[in-house]
């Protein structure tokens, strides 16, 4: 099973890999070289903090497009390609072709959000001219980001099974803005002051995925860690939501009917 | 075939070209014209900074430092206007310290520019110190806005006990240093005294986190040196007169005596001229601004 599975996601990054997505880091390398080398003549004090807010806010965003561009097409391309059946009529099932694909891209963006760090350090070094230890913190912030990624491959990967991709794409950035609001969405509820609102925002609340929970960025561009247990809270919330998003997409990938 | 298929590549470069060429002097036209058009006057497109906020999807920091980079190429940009105005200063500042609560940079240097009399800042003393009361609520362990605000109310509204609270204040909280004390004490004893003032400003000068506070803290400071050289210089000509029974009609009559040693200088190195009247007063080109001090 693991072999199946391992091979499937392999063989995800080898084709994001031919398709020339890592292309971006290139875009990401000048992003981060131009903004060291540029923004110390056009700001005041702010040299060091703005270097860690571009770097990291590129890697979330850089990581969100290929999250969202790539996950919709998924399931979908190997369906409109025909080459679905070609896998599932091997010793592959269904289910493993799901969590093949799903750990493909994470794979790729992995290997994507590893290299934009290197490359964030090393503008980081050039505007410092050192690195200690509290740089690590940066570390904190990205892991954070590769959460909010995983959780944005996962409904991605979901529409995919259940829609076309410029519909995919649409609902998946749809719920990444609204999983980015849903304080102010519950808030709104309980201000609306009825108890069907108040109970409808709520239940959003909870159904959807928080991403703001992971929004550590700001803080970690002013040196302050993440405290380890809401690490540890968000680690778990990913989890237990990955498992009941590639669930829901293995259930409806299971039911469809290929013509 | 081929050949055909050459032609329509032929003619697409060209085109290609051409259009080019003609775009240039199309948009410097449109640029000439915009330059000539009145403008609407400065507008923020989204005044609302919670909202601003709200918007930005986890990147809040990023839209903080591009907000506060803005304000300072606004203020250095009117800066250079012949009557400037800041009407945006104040906003710009409250969008990034909404943004980004903890850059203190953004409280420290607005505090200082928005207070400042015009031409060299906004003349809004007011808005200022709700900056400054911002950056404590949001920053509680940051004493140094204590310093801030007690110079606002010190030197901008000349309220003395205000600022010698302020610094009290600020001098209780974790980590302050024992000057914070030292100043409560000495405004409340001698408010508005020049020594006390001057003592301020070199405190600025000591703790500035960069360059345009630092210039601005020296030439105040400047300014104090020049006020102090003159207030000697005329006690000087008083003296001549009175021995030599005429005023001194240049610095070399008091040179001649052994009054000076040279021709004095100000701080920023232009020699002092003597006035028609016989007072000290600035050089002509001189960098000194006495009106600093008013």
């Amino acid at each position: 099973m693991i072999e199946r599975v391992t091979s499937i996601a392999l063989h995800t990054l080898k084709e994001s890999i031919r398709e020339r997505v890592l292309y971006n880091l290139v875009v990401f390398a000048l992003l981060m070289f131009g903004a060291a080398i540029l923004v110390g003549s056009i700001s005041v004090g702010i040299e060091q903090i703005i270097i860690v807010n571009l770097g990291l806010s590129s890697i979330s965003v850089f990581g969100l497009m290929m999250a969202i561009f790539i996950g919709i097409t998924l399931v979908w391309k190997e369906i409109d390609k025909r080459t679905i059946f070609s896998i599932l009529a091997k010793p592959v099932r269904r289910w493993e072709f799901i969590l093949g694909k799903y750990a493909g891209l994470m794979l790729t963006l992995l290997v994507n959000t590893g290299v934009m760090t290197m490359g964030f350090y090393l503008a980081y070094f050039y505007a410092k001219r050192t690195l200690d230890w509290s740089d690590l913190i940066v570390l904190q912030a990205v892991y954070s980001i590769f959460l909010q990624l995983a959780l944005v491959v996962g409904i991605a990967l979901f529409f995919s099974c259940t829609s076309t991709p410029v519909l995919s794409a649409v609902f998946t950035f749809c719920i990444y803005v609204i999983g980015n609001l849903l304080s102010d969405i519950r808030w709104f509820g309980q201000e609306a002051g009825g108890a069907i609102v108040e109970g409808l925002t709520t239940a959003l609340y909870y159904l959807l995925p928080n991403f703001a929970n992971m929004n550590v960025i700001t803080q970690t561009a002013h040196g302050q860690a993440v405290p380890g247990y809401l690490l540890v809270a968000n680690t778990l919330y990913t989890l237990f939501y990955l498992s009941v998003i590639l669930s829901a997409s293995i259930l409806v990938f299971e039911r469809r009917e290929f013509k | 075939m081929p050949g055909r298929m050459q032609t329509i590549r032929g003619m697409c470069s060209a085109i290609l070209i051409l259009s080019w060429l003609v775009i240039v002097p199309v948009q410097q036209k449109i640029d000439r014209t915009i330059q000539t058009q009145s403008g609407p006057g400065e507008f923020l497109y989204l005044p609302d900074s919670q909202f601003l906020r709200t918007l930005c999807l986890g990147h809040e920091g990023l839209l903080a430092n591009i907000y506060w980079t803005r304000a300072v190429q606004y203020f250095g940009r009117k800066k250079i206007d012949k009557a400037p105005r800041y009407d945006l200063l104040g906003p710009l500042l409250r969008i990034t310290t909404t943004l980004d609560p903890q850059l203190i940079i953004a409280y420290r240097f607005g505090a200082i520019f928005l207070s400042e009399k015009p031409p060299r800042g906004a003349g809004k003393p007011d808005e200022a110190l709700d900056l400054l009361r911002k950056g404590i609520v949001a920053n509680p362990g940051y004493w140094r806005f204590w310093h801030d605000l007690g110079f606002i109310y010190y030197w901008d509204l000349k309220d003395y006990p205000a600022a010698a609270r302020a610094y009290l204040t600020g001098s209780e909280r974790p980590g302050a240093q024992i000057w914070m004390k030292v100043m409560a004490a000495t405004i409340a004893r001698e408010g508005g005294a020049d020594t006390t003032s001057r003592l301020l400003w070199s405190q600025i000068y000591e703790e500035a986190e960069n360059e345009s506070i630092r210039k601005n803290a020296e030439d105040h400071l400047a300014a104090f040196r020049a006020q102090d050289d003159l207030r000697t210089l005329n006690e000087l000509m008083r003296e001549f007169a009175m021995r030599q029974g005429r005023p001194a009609s240049s610095w070399q009559d008091l040179v001649a005596l052994g009054m000076l040693r040279g021709v004095p200088r100000d701080p920023s190195g232009v020699a002092y001229r003597v006035a028609p009247n016989g007072a000290a007063e600035l050089g002509p080109g001189s960098k000194i601004d006495l009106r600093l001090l008013r």
